[in-house]
């Protein structure tokens, strides 16, 4: 059968009345889990599941797809508008998201990350279905040095990420980085700075961590005041602005799909990195860095469209190779085995109709979140009108019950209010929060990957360099680091050429 | 009318809701009365954890109650095995174990609590270790062991203190060969990197590997099993080479805590052999190429002390040097 056929048939597929209406009781049903702090994707689809098992594979795997892309969405719908990530995905969506809410723009940043899931997510996807096989093959020429190096080539963004405050914007990176150590070392297989106590012998749970560092210091700082979490007590701009807004930046939203893209399809790399480096990379190339993470729409944008383009990166592997990326994508991969669809380059013959009916449904998926996004805005947004008083309980309770909820520990409460006076504190001393994520997200990546890169070479560095991939790297990262001082040393030579 | 009678209605819907939590203690002939929970020791999506929500529809049909799972994947699923140990052991709370993980972490590290003193239920699945190469290097067994034996060979352990950890160390001392050991989280992590060939080998849960067998990027050299797998009808056994290679297997089931007594061990043994014979759940299984090898509270408990935790104290030795080797 040609190719043509099959995704003309998926078409049909998807079209079905009974494929439609799991595609939208799965976007309802993931919006719900996915704004939920500590119901991620993966325990939304293992509680679904149940519910699926007698459904054909086609209408099951449509219903799974648009429950794991909406989760993504639902995540950001509350870090935009009460500043509570749902998953840490959603981190870099609050940095800008969050203070266009106290702007009043509320509406606006839910417009612009409607859009972005929309737009960011069919690239990806469009991606997805051009050339999965290829991009499968391009991320198993990553090995733990490529891995290392593509590390270090993010955290080297950190040096445009903190021109201005260097000093605090380095004491937050290396604090980060420290608290990448903590907990069981996964190569020698011993524990590290975790004093005895269990909670933390994983390493720092991100998610808790992230639940104290944004909701639960922001309740503290909504508590200051009596006003809302719009500053000027009323909603400005309207759908229309965030639409226009959004399709003001085709640089942004390129760069960042691609980036957003790249980082999905590398195995274990994940959402929370994507979102962080797109958001860094447009404040390095802005004309005005200084917005950002003051409600600037442009960080938005890069941040919620690297998210969405990611997710399809993630599903490359999982299909192509039945190599998952992450935990949400692991259990895609369960329901994919459980439903007779053997991922494998196999897949797309044996099971083209329901794969490419899943594809076609996520980029329908996408438009719903758009159209859905266009449709509640103006309603969800007015959350940001009402008084502190009533808002501020709520983000607490419903923040630190996620906590809970993750590993059903009390313990994690604990954590997070320890990172919440954390936040405070860097909070009331302007310390930037952006660099303790990437070293946090960051540094365990780094490290494992150096150490295994160093076994496997028998001690040799070489390995670090000999690579293309890694020649590519540490060319970006030299890049990179140099790029804040580029500019005066290109006006300094430009004088020295006038002058003489 | 509603608003006239709002208090009152709110008082009923309250205490109504409260009655639910008086519910009478359990004995062995009225179990069970209340929901039963399956505690899992690691995440949602991980193996235990969906073979747990396989077969709680099923027990919840046979038992009459609901069967509900809570994931507890603190510190490698450690925190919730030692709280299993002090669980109370009214049946109520039972834990869907990976055998011979939670041995292996009593000998590797510091831990309060005893898998010899759960009370064992049922075990369903079994899987078995392969030994996996990249499709472009080794043709045969024979090729990889003389290559191996000449020089030391990378391989790829799917994470530290796991089941595939043990059998790789093992599978090595029994071979006579030197590894060089690169530790992962995870198999997708090892098995990433043995196909795009950063690796040169790795020994893994067969049905781990399957993917990546069929897409023609790894080849299987041999099996650790008593049997060919019927997923992979070429690969020989150990056995079949003629080599003693003890198999280190994973066993899938559920415990309950220690000193539960018999009459409800014995329900809910039942229970879940009912539950593997059903239809519905031996074509899940099929789907998921579960190998189910079901063992009865005593045959799961002779495993446990049989075979589990011999296994690990003849090979623990080798684990702990290799820390001791990768400290100095």
């Amino acid at each position: 059968m040609d190719s043509s056929d099959v995704v003309i048939q998926a078409i049909y597929t998807v079209f079905q009345w009974q494929n439609l209406a799991a595609l939208i009781g799965g976007s309802i049903y993931g919006i719900i889990v996915g704004a939920l702090p500590g119901l991620g994707p993966s325990a939304g689809m293992a509680l679904a599941l149940p519910l699926t098992l007698k459904w054909p594979p086609a209408t099951a795997l449509i219903f799974m797809g648009s429950l794991y892309k909406c989760c993504n969405y639902g995540g950001s719908l509350t870090a935009i508008l009460v500043n509570t990530p749902g998953d840490a995905s959603n981190a870099a969506t609050i940095l800008d998201g969050y203070p266009m809410c106290e702007k009043g723009k509320g509406a606006v940043a839910m417009v612009l990350s409607g859009a972005s899931a929309m737009v960011g997510g069919t690239i990806g996807m469009v991606c997805l279905i051009i050339s999965a096989p290829l991009l499968a093959e391009f991320a198993l020429r990553f090995g733990p040095a490529e891995y290392c190096m593509t590390a270090v080539f993010a955290l080297s963004i950190i040096a445009a990420v903190v021109k201005g405050a260097t000093l605090k914007g380095l004491f937050a990176a290396g604090l980060g980085l420290i608290l990448a150590t903590v907990g069981f070392d996964t190569i020698v297989g011993q524990l590290r700075f975790t004093f005895g106590w269990a909670p933390i012998e994983d390493g720092i749970p991100v998610i808790q961590a992230l639940v104290g560092l944004f909701a639960v210091t922001q309740a503290l700082v909504l508590a200051e005041s009596a006003r809302s979490i719009s500053r000027i007590g009323k909603l400005e701009g309207g759908i229309w602005e965030g639409v226009v807004t959004y399709f003001k930046y085709p640089y942004n939203i390129i760069r960042s799909s691609v980036l957003g893209l790249i980082i999905g399809v590398l195995p274990g790399v994940g959402q929370t990195s994507a979102g962080l480096i797109a958001w860094a990379e447009a404040k390095r190339e802005s004309k005005h860095p200084e917005t950002f993470g003051r409600g600037e729409p442009e960080g938005v944008i890069a941040s919620e469209t690297s998210t969405n383009a990611c997710m399809p990166g993630d599903l490359v592997c999982t299909i192509a190779l039945g190599i998952p990326g992450s935990v949400g994508a692991a259990v895609f991969l369960g329901i994919m085995i459980l439903f007779g669809i053997i991922p494998g380059p196999l897949v797309f013959r044996d099971s083209g109709n329901a794969i490419y009916s899943l594809f076609i449904a996520l980029i329908l998926t996408s438009f719903l979140i758009f159209i859905f996004t266009v449709t509640v805005s103006g309603y969800f947004a007015s959350v940001t009108l009402l008084p502190n008083h009533i808002i501020t309980p709520l983000i607490l309770v419903i923040s630190l019950l996620g906590s809970f909820a993750i590993r059903n520990m009390m313990e994690d409460i604990l954590i997070s209010l320890s990172f919440a006076v954390l936040g405070y504190v860097m909070l009331k001393t302007g310390v930037p929060l952006v660099p303790l994520l990437l070293g946090l997200v960051l540094g365990e990546m780094v490290e494992r990957n150096y150490q295994r890169a160093l076994m496997i070479a028998g001690g040799s560095h070489s390995i670090f360099y000999s690579s293309v991939i890694c020649k590519i790297l540490i060319f970006l990262t030299i890049l990179s680091l140099a790029s804040p001082y580029l500019g005066s040393v290109w006006q300094w030579f430009v004088k020295k050429i006038k002058g003489g | 009318m509603f608003r006239k009678y709002q208090k009152l209605f709110v008082f009923l819907l309250v205490s109504g809701i409260s009655l639910f939590w008086f519910t009478p203690a359990a004995r062995g002939a009225d179990f069970p009365q209340k929901p039963i929970k399956i505690i899992i020791p690691a995440d949602a999506g991980s193996g235990e954890d969906s073979e747990a929500r396989g077969i709680a529809p099923f027990l919840q049909q046979i038992l009459g109650v609901s069967v509900t799972i809570e994931n507890q994947p603190g510190a490698g699923g450690k925190i919730a095995l030692e709280r299993f140990q002090k669980t109370t052991p009214d049946g109520y709370t039972l834990i869907c174990n990976n055998l011979p993980k939670s041995i292996i972490y009593e000998h590797m590290f510091k831990v309060d609590f005893k898998t010899k003193e759960y009370s064992p239920v049922f075990a369903w699945s079994v899987s078995y270790n392969l030994l996996v190469v990249n499709a472009e290097t080794w043709k045969t067994f024979e090729e990889f062991w003389k290559a191996a034996k000449a020089k030391p060979l990378s391989g790829g352990l799917s994470a530290i203190g796991g089941t595939t950890h043990l059998g790789s160390l093992a599978v090595a001392k029994e071979l006579g060969i030197k590894a060089n050991w690169v530790p992962f989280e995870g198999m997708a992590g090892s098995l990433a990197a043995l196909a795009g060939k950063h690796l040169d080998f790795s020994i893994v849960t067969s049905t781990n590997a399957i993917q990546l067998i069929n897409a023609g990027k790894l080849r299987p050299l041999l099996m650790f099993s008593d049997e060919r797998d019927a997923l992979f009808r070429d690969v020989p056994t150990a056995k079949e080479r003629g080599l003693d290679i003890p198999t280190v297997i994973t066993v899938r089931g559920i415990q309950a805590p220690p000193k539960t007594p018999p009459a409800i061990v014995k329900i809910l043994e039942d229970a879940c052999a009912k539950a593997i014979k059903d239809p519905a759940y031996m074509e899940w299984a099929k789907k998921r190429r579960m190998v189910l090898k079901p063992m009865g509270s005593a045959k799961y408990m002779e495993y446990i002390l049989k075979e589990g935790y011999p296994t690990v104290e003849k090979y623990q030795g080798l684990m702990k040097e290799g820390q001791e080797v990768k400290k100095s």
